[in-house]
C-alpha cells in the first residue's frame, strides 16, 4: 500500500486526484473528474494519545489468562487507530504498583492495568484506566471472562477493549465485532465465511456447493441472513441463527429472485431487491410477523443493495434507472416515495457507483465507484445531506469494492485487489491507515457486524460463566 | 457283393415287402407348375413388400430429417448470446440468433425456457446481479415483443458468479457477458421453424 503523508493529504488532495485520474481521449465526450470528489479523510488527523498497558498480573489461578487477555486487548486498541500504543514492556522495568512519574516520563497519557483471577468455571479481569497526567484512576471495572478454550473467550476480551475506547472517547469501539463475507472457492462455488475484527477465528458458515452470498447481520448480532441459490435456481434469502444453528428461508409470498438483503434496525423487517416478471424493485417484509410485503421502489430497472439509516427512517440503495452502465446511489424514505441521488452524477459523465452502506453515525453513506468507464474502483463516502455535492475518496491504490462500516462509524472493511492478490482490508477513515484482514482469498460483499458486546454478554450469562 | 447279387437281393426284399401289403400304392401325382394366377399373386406380394420397404425407408429418412431438424432447433434454442461491456442492449449478432429462436418457439408452444443473465467479473459483484437480470429481461422483452407468451419464460441472474471462462482477459470477459437458455419444459415438443405444432 502506498504510504501517503497524512498530515499533508488534505491539502494536496485535489492535485493528487488530477494525477490519479488522467483524461481520456476518444470520440465520446466523457469528462473524467467530478468536482465533488476529493481524496481525503473524514476527520481532521487528530492527536493520538499514548496509551500504555502494564503487563497484567494474576492471582488465585488466573495465571494462564492474564497474558493472552492482555495481548488481545493490546491488539484491539492498536487496531482502533486511536492511540499511540506503548505495550509489551517488560514487567521488571516497571516494578510493583503504578509509578505515575515513571509513566509520565515515558510520555504516557493513559495507562491500563489489569489483574486476572479464577472465578467458578471462568475468570474475572479487574481493569483500571489510569489518567497519568492527573495521577489517578479514571475508570475501573470487573469483566467476566470464560475459559480461554471457550468459543466466546476472544470476543469476551474484545468487549473489554471497546469499553476502554468508550471510557476515553465516549464513542463506540469495534473490537467486539465480526465480518461476514462470501468467498469464491476453487470449484467455483461461493460460500459465506465469518472472521473476527482482528482477523482471527476465520470460519465457514455455509456448505451448500452452489452460491451463498450477500451476508447481512441482524442488529442483535445473533443472526445472519444471506442469499442462497438452491440447485442453481433463483436465489432466496436464508437466515442462520447462531444460537440454535437453525436456518429458515424467507417466503414473502411473491415469486422471483431475491437479492441483497438488509435488516431494518428494529430487527423485525428485512429489505431486499426482488427480480421477477416485468417488475423488479425494493421490498421490505416483516419477518417476525411473517407478513406485510411493502414495495418501496421499482420500475423497469433494478433497485438493489438497500441499507437502512440507523433510525430506520430512510434507505440508501443502488439503481440503474439512468442506464445499466451508470448505476447510482439514491436515498428514499423506508416507506417509499421520491428518491434523491447522493452519488456525484452529472449528465454526460461516465460515473459508476454501487454497493452503498449507511454509516452508524447516520450522516454518511459509503459506496464504491469508478469515474472512468474502464477505471478501477475506489471507496467513496458521501455526506447524505449534501446530495452528492460532497464525496470523499478513501482509497487510491488497486481495486476496492463493497465497503461496510464498522460499529465505530470510523473504520470500513472492503474487498480489495492488490498486486499481491485479493483480500479483505480495513481502512480507518480518520487516519487513512489500511490493514489486511484476510489475504489470498477471493472475497465478495463483506459486511461488518454490529457490536457483539451485548451478544457475548448474553452468551456468557447463558453458559453460566 | 457284386451288382448281380445286389439286384437279386433287392428284388427279393421288394417281393417280400409287397407280399405284406393288401393294395398296391397309388401312382405318384403328375408334377404341375404354378398357375398364372399364382404367379401374379406372388408378384403382387413381392411388389407390395418392396413398396412397404421403400415407404419405411422414406419414413425413416423423414424421421431422421425431422430429428435432425429438431436437434438443430434445440441447438438454436439453447444457443447463448453475448453482450457489450456494462450493457444490456441486444446486439445485432444476438438479434439474429433470437429471431431464429422466435420462429422455433412459435412452432413449439409447449416449450418453456429459463433465461440466465451473466456478467464478466469486472463490475461490482452485487450490481452484476442487477445487470445480469437486466440482460435476461432484455431477452424476454425481445421474445415477447414477437407475441410469445411471457409465462413461457423465467429469468435468473447469476451476475459474475458463474463465468464460462475463469480467466481475466478481454476474450474471457466477452465470453462471460452472456445469456444462457435452459429448456425447462416441452423438451420433447420442439418443432423446427415453420412446422405447425
Amino acid at each position: 500500500m502506498r504510504v501517503v503523508n497524512r498530515i499533508h493529504l488534505l491539502t494536496v488532495t485535489a492535485l493528487l486526484l488530477g494525477c490519479l485520474l488522467p483524461g481520456r481521449s476518444g470520440a465520446q465526450e466523457v469528462r473524467d473528474t467530478f468536482p465533488g470528489i476529493r481524496l481525503g479523510l473524514i476527520y481532521e488527523a487528530g492527536f493520538a494519545p499514548v496509551l500504555a498497558i502494564k503487563p497484567f498480573t494474576s492471582r488465585f489461578g488466573g495465571g494462564g489468562v492474564a497474558s493472552p487477555a492482555e495481548a488481545i486487548i493490546a491488539r484491539g486498541l492498536r487496531y482502533s487507530n486511536r492511540f499511540t500504543m506503548l505495550d509489551s514492556l517488560p514487567a521488571s522495568l516497571l516494578g510493583e504498583g503504578v509509578d505515575y512519574r515513571l509513566w509520565d516520563q515515558l510520555g504516557t497519557t493513559w495507562l491500563l492495568t489489569g489483574q486476572v483471577e479464577a472465578l467458578g468455571e471462568g475468570y474475572v479481569l479487574v481493569l483500571a484506566l489510569h489518567d497519568v497526567v492527573y495521577g489517578e484512576v479514571r475508570e475501573q471495572d470487573r469483566f467476566i471472562l470464560p475459559d480461554p478454550v471457550s468459543e466466546h473467550f476472544r470476543m469476551a476480551v474484545h468487549r473489554v477493549s471497546d469499553r476502554v475506547v468508550e471510557w476515553i472517547f465516549d464513542e463506540p469501539g469495534m473490537a467486539a465485532s465480526r465480518i461476514a463475507f462470501s468467498r469464491v472457492l476453487a470449484d467455483g462455488s461461493i460460500e459465506v465465511f465469518v472472521v473476527d475484527s482482528d482477523g482471527e477465528n476465520l470460519r465457514r458458515i455455509t456448505n451448500k456447493g452452489t452460491i451463498s452470498k450477500s451476508p447481512t447481520w441482524h442488529p442483535s448480532g445473533d443472526r445472519l441472513a444471506y442469499v442462497h441459490y438452491p440447485d442453481w435456481e433463483a436465489g432466496k434469502i436464508h437466515e442462520l441463527d447462531f444460537r440454535t444453528g437453525r436456518v429458515r428461508m424467507l417466503d414473502p409470498g411473491r415469486e422471483g429472485q431475491q437479492v441483497t438483503p438488509a435488516y431494518h434496525p428494529n430487527g423485525r423487517e428485512i429489505a431486499f431487491g426482488l427480480f421477477g416478471h416485468n417488475r423488479t424493485g425494493l421490498f421490505s417484509y416483516d419477518w417476525e410477523l411473517d407478513c406485510c410485503l411493502v414495495h418501496i421502489q421499482g420500475g423497469r430497472w433494478e433497485d438493489i443493495s438497500p441499507t437502512y439509516s440507523p433510525d430506520g427512517s430512510r434507505i440508501a440503495f443502488n439503481s440503474n434507472r439512468l442506464g445499466t452502465n451508470i448505476p447510482q446511489i439514491y436515498v428514499v424514505s423506508s416507506r417509499g416515495g421520491q428518491a434523491d441521488l447522493i452519488s456525484p452524477y452529472t449528465p454526460g459523465m461516465a460515473g459508476y457507483f454501487t454497493s452503498p452502506d449507511w454509516s452508524p453515525t447516520g450522516n454518511r453513506v459509503a459506496f464504491h465507484g469508478r469515474i472512468q468507464r474502464f477505471g478501477r474502483y475506489q471507496i467513496l463516502v458521501a455526506e447524505v445531506a449534501a446530495r452528492g455535492a460532497r464525496v470523499l475518496q478513501l482509497t487510491a491504490d488497486g481495486d476496492n469494492q463493497d465497503p461496510s462500516w464498522a460499529p465505530d462509524g470510523r473504520h470500513l472493511v472492503f474487498a480489495g485487489e492488490r498486486s499481491f492478490g485479493y483480500g479483505l482490508f480495513v481502512v480507518d477513515a480518520a487516519t487513512g491507515r489500511i490493514r489486511t484482514l484476510v489475504s489470498n482469498v477471493r472475497v465478495q460483499n463483506p459486511e461488518w457486524s454490529p457490536s457483539l458486546a451485548e451478544s457475548v454478554e448474553r452468551a456468557l450469562r447463558e453458559s453460566g460463566s | 457283393m457284386n451288382h448281380r447279387t445286389f439286384v437279386v437281393t433287392a428284388l427279393a426284399a421288394v417281393l417280400f415287402l409287397g407280399a405284406c401289403r393288401r393294395e398296391p400304392p397309388p401312382p405318384p401325382p403328375e408334377p404341375t407348375g404354378p398357375t398364372p394366377e399364382e404367379l401374379a399373386e406372388a408378384q403382387r406380394i413381392a411388389d407390395s413388400i418392396a413398396a412397404e420397404a421403400a415407404r419405411l425407408e422414406a419414413e425413416l429418412a423423414a424421421e431422421r430429417a425431422a430429428r435432425e431438424a429438431r436437434e438443430r432447433a434445440r441447438a438454436v434454442l439453447t444457443q447463448r448470446i453475448h453482450f457489450d461491456f456494462d450493457m444490456s442492449e441486444i446486439r445485432p449478432d444476438a438479434e439474429q440468433i433470437l429471431r431464429q429462436k422466435v420462429e422455433i418457439l412459435r412452432a413449439s408452444p409447449n416449450v418453456h425456457i429459463r433465461i440466465e443473465g451473466h456478467c464478466d467479473e469486472r463490475g461490482s459483484n452485487e450490481y452484476n446481479d442487477a445487470l445480469g437480470n437486466r440482460r435476461a429481461q432484455a431477452v424476454v422483452d425481445y421474445l415477447t415483443g414477437f407475441g410469445l407468451d411471457s409465462s413461457r419464460f423465467a429469468t435468473v441472474s447469476f451476475g459474475e458468479d458463474r463465468p464460462l471462462v475463469r480467466e481475466s482477459n478481454e476474450e474471457a470477459w466477452a465470453m462471460n457477458r452472456r445469456a444462457e437458455f435452459i429448456i425447462t419444459a416441452g423438451e420433447g415438443d420442439i418443432n423446427p421453424p415453420g412446422r405447425s405444432p
